[in-house]
């Protein structure tokens, strides 16, 4: 009888304990009551707590004003945790799937003839930031501008790099900055050179970075410098030259209780998606002055997060076919192309979401639906007789102050047709890579960069380089020159290698510069969706022709080689070699036919005025007998 | 030699007193024959006027085509239009195969219009009359050279038509069992085939059969079947003087039908 008790008792501990478990994880502001409506975010600022302590809030009077922190201010009423494991921000945790492949960072550096792809993510092509020495915090120098925190921005402190670990405290960890898609306020400032991206890489500001995007506050000052510095305290120096971060609010922000009133929303205006996930095209050597067409769903009055919503996990829909295979998330069944528009793979009716119009594709025979995407139709640019050169935010680091303007490294092209990881033909995005390696056996591992450019800086000199950040002039000899130097730095049994343009160069037994083809120097791709065109601007709306046809770009358009390597760059390779197509028979058959029109016609014609002439002879004798 | 006739002279000379009192026509072509030409035209012609502005729909300069696409009343429209010409058109080339395997009046003209080596004497000879080195046109039989060629130039482009026109017209099946790029290919070979087809037909056979000085305004021989002796006598002495000399040793026998026997 006891012993029955005592288990009841117990087992009603667990239940409550969970209870309140739950209910600790599931906070007032992820639980709503169904009204559509924002609700009112007037709330305190809080600052990062003390360890084991409850945030402090922020009162306009404070000495030293301190900045906010997203994880205490937000993380008050919404389940930080759980938003922290969103797609923007789960890259480093190895559990997560990576799905599809997407674009990649790219760490481009011409003085070292380098540009590679990175990825914490496992996808193929990609290399992780670590290989080339990039701890995080160095990731976060050359990328964290266009990140919105969370991920490896809070996982600076997990280094080899003891003085990386130590300056932990002192910048303070990349917080998930939640106002970067949020804040529907104009103000919102992630590009200016007071904005979110120079506190980032620049300045190296983490703590500061979101306060510093905010309408109503402003950063100036940097922790690039500073030593044994405490944030809470007031900052004291006899060196004028170092200045700390300094925080200055709007104190017209501040109301009652000394609140602020933020303008967030779930739905995010386009322009907070832009600021990381924009493209512009390079026409003649320069940028595009001005995009005047969008996306067609941005045209019919969709934003972005229509189609790339999430819930409370921030899992965000990527919109490809196979995502609800990849990922949990149940939105992604009907976020995709076929979701929207024809309402695949849903055992309710969802076509026509937002006003989607249900396509027919009369008259195409269905095998095109069976081996094409619907990007491959339906988006980026008209293809036209080669690739055109392109830009994109995080390659190039778009709305940035202090952005490369012009034609600038990494070099990137589009629209590429080729197959995907789903065997389907789309358009895709891509770009060559080039980076010094390491090759055993076939395996190719890229090299530390800080070894790259001590052998590199050896050999291109600054006069190699041009004005802008652009390739060296980069001769076959300066590769075996920095080949050579990089020989030290390899392991036994491997031999230092360098990719570019689509060939590995290595040193032959004689130590000669030998080049060849190689798997690992393949072009990197990946597939885009935007700018979806209209319909009356998709493949084949005029004539089947558009694609099937001899000097169709579909098949025959060129994909420009990049290469740094001299009279190796500005080659081209025929669309079709991207999906292993070809076959130079209709050339000749055509030029037959072509031939026979002409012969024939001309020998049928020089029949006819013959017999004309003869009869004119014979009417004159006739006529003059 | 008879049939050899040399310049105007031999343009005025009469017919042998022999052949006096013949029938002034002869029924050349036979009704078989006739039915498949009016099908083979009017397909080919219902092709040719659909089938150009199909290829011009929506190339740059050729804005008119999208006028007369609407004419027929849309593309759907006109590539049902093009496609029943097409059947038409692979429906006597089926059934001109049996005929000139499966009957004896196909098979007879089957057989003259196979080319010879006499074909290219005629090329050599007509040629050097037309600039006047010669004084005599060569003596044609049945066929001419120019005929066969017409002959065959129409079995030429059917295949090549057909055969492209199948693809296009069923890409997914052709795509089973040809290379993937013969789409592609196709499309160009058919516009290319359809083109000579028609400067050849408008052209070359209209000026033949109807624009020549000899028989402007035109002929409805295609119709009736009928050549006068006359013009037999002229383009085909051969076959004229063979019926004739025929005829003659029929004289008061029942008469059997023969390859141009007189009606």
């Amino acid at each position: 009888m006891k012993n029955g008790l005592m288990a009841k008792a117990i087992l009603l501990v667990v239940i409550l304990a969970t209870i309140c478990v739950a209910a600790e994880s599931e906070k007032r502001g992820d639980v709503t009551d169904g009204s559509r409506a924002t609700p009112i975010h007037l709330i305190p600022l809080l600052v990062e707590p003390i360890p084991d302590k409850e945030p402090d809030q922020i009162h306009p009077g404070d000495e030293p004003v301190l900045p906010f922190s997203t994880k205490a201010t937000c993380g008050a009423c919404h389940s930080y945790d759980t938003i922290s494991s969103g797609w923007h921000f789960n890259a480093i945790d190895p559990n997560v799937a990576p799905g599809r492949k997407g674009q990649p960072w790219i760490f481009a550096d011409p003085t070292a003839a380098t540009q590679i792809p990175l990825s914490y993510r496992a996808w193929p092509g990609t290399f992780r930031p670590e290989q080339i020495g990039l701890t995080p915090m160095r990731f976060l120098e050359h990328f964290g501008r266009q990140m919105p925190g969370g991920g490896i921005g809070e996982m600076l402190d997990r280094t080899d790099n003891p003085d990386e670990s130590l300056r932990v405290g002192i910048t303070g960890q990349l917080e998930i900055n939640c106002l970067a898609c949020h804040n529907t306020n104009p103000g919102q400032d992630m590009g200016s050179a007071a904005g979110y991206a120079i506190q980032v890489i620049i300045r190296g500001n983490y703590r500061w970075a979101a306060t510093a995007s905010c309408e109503f506050a402003y950063v100036t000052g940097s922790t690039k410098g500073l030593a044994n510095y405490d944030f809470r305290a007031p900052f004291v120096s006899s060196d004028l030259k170092v200045k700390p971060p300094i925080v200055e609010y709007n104190k017209g922000v501040f109301g009652h209780n000394d609140w602020v009133r933020f303008d967030v929303s779930k739905e995010m205006p386009k322009q907070r998606c832009y600021f990381c996930h924009s493209n512009v095209d390079i026409i003649d050597g320069k940028t595009e002055p001005w995009k005047a067409d969008e996306d067609v769903h941005i045209a019919a009055g969709l934003t972005c997060v229509n189609c790339h919503s999430h819930g409370l996990q921030h899992n965000i829909t990527r919109g490809y076919a196979a995502e609800p295979c990849d990922s949990n998330n149940i939105l992604a069944v009907k976020s995709s192309c076929e979701g929207c528009h024809l309402g695949k793979n849903s055992t309710t009716p969802i076509a026509g979401r937002f006003a989607a119009p249900v396509p027919k594709h009369k008259g195409i025979p269905p095998t095109h639906l069976d081996k094409l995407s619907c990007t491959a139709c339906h988006s980026g640019p008209w293809p036209l007789s080669q690739t055109i050169r392109t830009k994109t935010a995080r390659a190039h680091a778009l709305g940035v102050a202090g952005a490369k303007p012009g034609d600038v490294l990494p070099h990137l092209t589009y629209p590429v047709f080729a197959k995907g990881q789903d065997g389907k033909i789309g358009v895709f995005k891509l770009f060559w890579p080039a980076y010094w390696a390491a090759m055993t056996d076939d395996n190719v591992i890229p090299l530390n960069m800080d070894a790259v450019k001590a052998a590199t800086s050896k050999v291109i000199t600054k006069t190699a380089l041009p004005k802008v950040w652009d390739w060296p002039s980069l001769k076959e000899e300066d590769i075996a020159k920095i080949l050579t130097l990089l020989a030290s730095q390899v392991s036994a049994g491997a031999k230092p290698v360098y990719i570019a343009g689509g060939k590995l160069y290595s040193l032959d037994e004689a130590g000669r510069l030998a080049s060849s083809e190689h798997k690992m120097a393949a072009p990197y791709l990946w597939p885009i969706a935007h700018d979806v065109r209209p319909a009356a601007q998709s493949l084949g709306v005029r004539r089947c022709e558009d694609c099937h046809s001899t000097d169709s770009p579909f098949f025959f358009g060129k994909v420009w080689v990049d290469s740094p390597v001299q009279g190796k760059g500005g080659a081209f390779i025929k669309m079709m070699d991207m999906y292993e197509a070809g076959g130079p028979v209709y050339v000749r058959v055509n030029w037959f036919f072509k031939l026979l029109i002409i012969g024939v016609m001309t020998l049928l014609i020089m029949h006819i005025m013959g017999d004309l002439y003869r009869r004119a002879l014979l009417w004159l004798a006739k006529k003059f007998r | 030699m008879m049939g050899q006739t040399s310049g105007a002279k031999a343009e005025e000379r009469p017919a042998p007193a022999r052949f006096a009192g013949m029938s002034e026509f002869f029924q050349r072509f036979s009704l078989q024959f006739r039915v498949q030409h009016i099908f083979l035209f009017l397909s080919t012609i219902t092709l040719i006027v659909t089938g150009i502005p199909l290829w011009c729909l929506g190339r740059p300069g050729y804005s008119w085509s999208q006028a007369v696409v609407n004419a027929f009343g849309g593309i759907e429209e006109i590539r049902y239009i093009h496609r029943a010409g097409a059947a038409v058109l692979i429906l006597v080339s089926i059934y001109h195969l049996y005929y000139t395997m499966f009957t004896r009046e196909g098979r007879r003209e089957f057989i003259q219009l196979l080319p010879r080596f006499q074909d290219v004497k005629d090329v050599t000879i007509n040629s050097l009359y037309f600039i006047g080195l010669i004084k005599h046109r060569p003596s044609f039989s049945r066929f001419t050279y120019y005929e066969k060629f017409d002959y065959w130039a129409v079995y030429w482009g059917c295949v090549i038509m057909i055969g492209t026109g199948l693809v296009l017209w069923f890409p997914e099946v052709a795509a089973k069992y040809v290379p993937w790029l013969t789409y592609e290919l196709s499309a160009e070979v058919h516009a290319d085939e359809a083109i000579l087809a028609a400067l050849a037909l408008f052209i070359w056979h209209f000026y033949n059969v109807h624009f020549n000085p000899s028989r402007f305004p035109g002929t409805l021989m295609w119709w009736h079947g009928k050549i006068s002796s006359e013009e037999m006598m002229h383009d085909h002495p051969q076959e004229y003087y063979k019926t004739v000399l025929a005829q003659t040793k029929s004289k008061g026998q029942k008469a059997e039908p023969q390859n141009g026997a007189a009606v």
